[in-house]
């Protein structure tokens, strides 16, 4: 899950990570109120995760005299689709440097992966082509507690020593958080000091609860009823409804939707274990998304029972069409029950999704 | 095959949990089947002295170690302490752990894989199906009816469309050597490179098939590792940015790892691509 600028920014902190001055605020009434707190000019950021932020009119220059007006200005705004409804007022800095300062979970070393980089506010992938000497990386095993002093010295270059110390600050959040990825950037220095001038925290989402998260603010509300059920579910935007049994083979029936002209309009996993219950859960829940005009179930498995799925599937008693294909145990009974309500069972994967595209023609 | 055959004595930790103990049964039927030593212990801390399957249950992977002799382990136990469990075996010595477990925090996953290299004690997933060798050894939840034993190694980051490829690999007369489920996660111990070494190696295996998905790069990395011929399908190709597709590994991050441009470099050291799982046995056809 992500963590918006100002809660990643409350945590390094904590961690002895200097961050600029400032508040948050919820409506023009409370920016009122904390005016006070503020210095004469300041920044006001929108608090949305969308990269790209500053260039989509995300963040905006205001001082005690227009910043009331400019913040009004900024809640009615969305950026980048996603409307503002938090706000972080900071300081201004006077930047002198600005560097680039990440730790993510590298899938090729499974380790953490440090780069740091001479230049910052920046797309590090773009850097990274236009100029690599600028980018540097390290990659640091998990077991390790402290970033050791030679890796930090490789990393900064001439950056100032108290670099050092915020990288290994960086990588204790990294670890302590469950993070997969934590960002600053820019990292600036400043007559004062280096500072975080911005900030990115994401959380394993398989740690939230040890991180006491208790709700991924990351889903939708259908995304979120799907997580209740135990089902991974994305919405999409076509009209084929798409349920499968395990996370590969469901996107492959949306691959295959599109290799044959369709558009489908969910990607539902029902995970391990289908029984008449949760296959009913999921086609209602499919169901439920008025966009969907058809649906395709294929299901594939040593252990999962057709007959159970097939009363599931007549159990839902949806108004859409159902098309189905199941592979595994009692499948001469699971055609049969769903032959018998009227339902199609089709022998291939190939065959369900064509029959699909061609029922919503 | 490779990682294990008939003479693989089998730990499974998490043996009194629901998951582990079905699948005991159905592991130890295959092993029956074939003539193999299957599931020897379980392991469930607290949990000494009981029978699941027939099969003893032990407090640890030592103490069990102290009456059978075992090789390899599966684990069943619930995500928070898996990590811990892919420790306790490789620190025991076993030298193949299959961890079947999902949802495993990824800094447990990279500490726990760290851990078990200090040991040389290889890791397959976690949340993976595992591994089936036809004929040999089945280590986790695979089902066997789908499989042929033949000269085909498959290797995939999902279950059940390792499954149907499968399936439709044996309809086509192409059977396999070993299947082997890497695992959904961004974080994974063998990857394709390091099975497809193992492939090479394996004199029984003639080609193999990697089954990939969005996220990350580690089917380009086995492919260009290797000299067997090889077949790819990746799925996803119609998956959105950042959006988890199911599996915790399963997402374009930072515009890297979508299918167009996996499924580019593959073409590019020339791996055929199959378009729709269907046409992988035709590829392999001709390949071998």
């Amino acid at each position: 899950m992500k963590l918006l600028e100002h809660e990643a920014k409350s945590q390094f902190s904590k961690y002895g990570i200097p961050v600029p001055g400032g508040v948050v605020i919820r409506s023009q009434e409370e920016l009122s109120e904390k005016m006070n707190e503020l210095p004469e000019q300041f920044v006001l950021k929108a608090q949305v995760e969308v990269g790209g932020r500053g260039k989509a009119g995300g963040i905006l220059m205001a001082g005690r005299s227009d910043g009331v007006a400019i913040a009004g200005e900024l809640f009615k705004k969305e950026i980048k689709g996603v409307p503002v409804k938090e706000i972080l007022a900071e300081e201004r800095l006077e930047i002198q440097q600005e560097f680039y300062l990440s730790i993510a979970v590298d899938r090729s070393s499974k380790q953490a992966l440090i780069l740091f980089a001479d230049a910052g506010g920046v797309e590090i992938e773009a850097l990274a082509k236009e100029r690599p000497d600028a980018v540097r990386k390290a990659s640091l095993p998990l077991l390790i507690r402290d970033v050791p002093a030679f890796m930090l010295r490789d990393l900064m270059g001439k950056a100032p020593k108290e670099v050092g110390k915020i990288i290994n600050q960086l990588y204790r959040v990294f670890c302590e958080k469950d993070a997969i990825l934590a960002e600053i950037n820019p990292l600036v220095t400043t007559p004062s000091g280096v500072f975080a001038a911005d900030a990115k925290l994401i959380i394993d989402d398989n740690a939230l609860a040890r991180q006491g998260i208790t709700q991924n603010r990351d889903l939708t509300e259908r995304e979120r009823e799907a997580e209740r059920h135990g089902f991974s579910y994305v919405e999409l935007s076509g009209d084929i409804g798409v349920i499968g049994n395990g996370a590969g083979l469901t996107m492959a029936t949306l691959d295959l939707i599109e290799y044959y002209d369709g558009r489908a309009a969910n990607f539902l996993d029902v995970g391990g274990g289908a029984d008449q219950e949760r296959v009913m859960h999921a086609v209602r829940l499919v169901a439920g998304d008025p966009s969907v005009k058809v649906i395709v179930v294929n299901l594939l498995g040593g252990i999962t029972r057709c007959d159970e799925v097939a009363r599931g599937v007549i159990a839902a008693g949806i108004t859409q069409q159902v098309i189905v294909r199941l592979a595994g145990t009692n499948e001469a009974e699971g055609k049969q029950i769903l032959a018998g309500s009227g339902y199609r069972m089709l022998d291939s994967m190939e065959q369900a999704v064509k029959a699909a595209v061609e029922a919503v023609r | 095959m490779i990682y294990g055959d008939k003479h693989t004595g089998v730990i499974v930790q998490g043996a009194t949990g629901k998951q582990g103990a079905f699948h005991i049964a159905l592991m130890n039927e295959y092993a029956r089947q074939v003539g193999g030593k299957g599931v020897v212990a379980g392991v469930t801390p607290g949990k000494a002295g009981q029978e699941i399957h027939g099969v003893p249950v032990y407090n640890s992977i030592r103490d069990a170690l102290k009456d059978y002799d075992a090789s390899a382990q599966v684990i069943f136990v619930p995500a928070a302490a898996a990590g811990d469990s892919i420790m306790e075996a490789a620190s025991a010595g076993i030298s193949l752990v299959v961890a079947i477990t999902e949802h495993i925090p990824v800094h447990d996953t990279m500490r726990a894989i760290e851990f078990a290299k200090l040991h040389d004690c290889a890791v397959v997933g976690p949340n993976c199906p595992g591994l089936l060798s036809p004929g040999e050894i089945k280590l986790g939840i695979m089902p066997v009816h789908l499989s042929a034993r033949g000269h085909i190694g498959v290797i995939s980051r999902s279950g059940t469309l390792t499954y149907e490829i499968v399936d439709q690999l044996t309809r086509a007369g192409l059977g396999q050597s070993t299947i082997v489920g890497i695992g959904g996660d961004p974080v994974i111990g063998q990857t394709f490179s390091d099975v497809l070494a193992r492939f090479e190696d394996d004199p029984q295996t003639k080609a193999a098939v990697i089954i990939g998905e969005v996220g990350g790069g580690l089917e380009e990395e086995g492919a260009r590792s290797t000299d067997l011929p090889l077949v790819a399908y990746i799925a996803g190709i119609s998956a959105p940015p950042e959006k988890r597709m199911g599996h915790a590994g399963a997402i374009i991050e930072g515009g890297e790892g979508d299918a167009r441009s996996k499924i580019a470099r593959l073409k590019a050291i020339g791996v055929p691509v199959a378009s729709r799982p269907s046409e992988v046995p035709r590829l392999i056809r001709e390949l071998v």
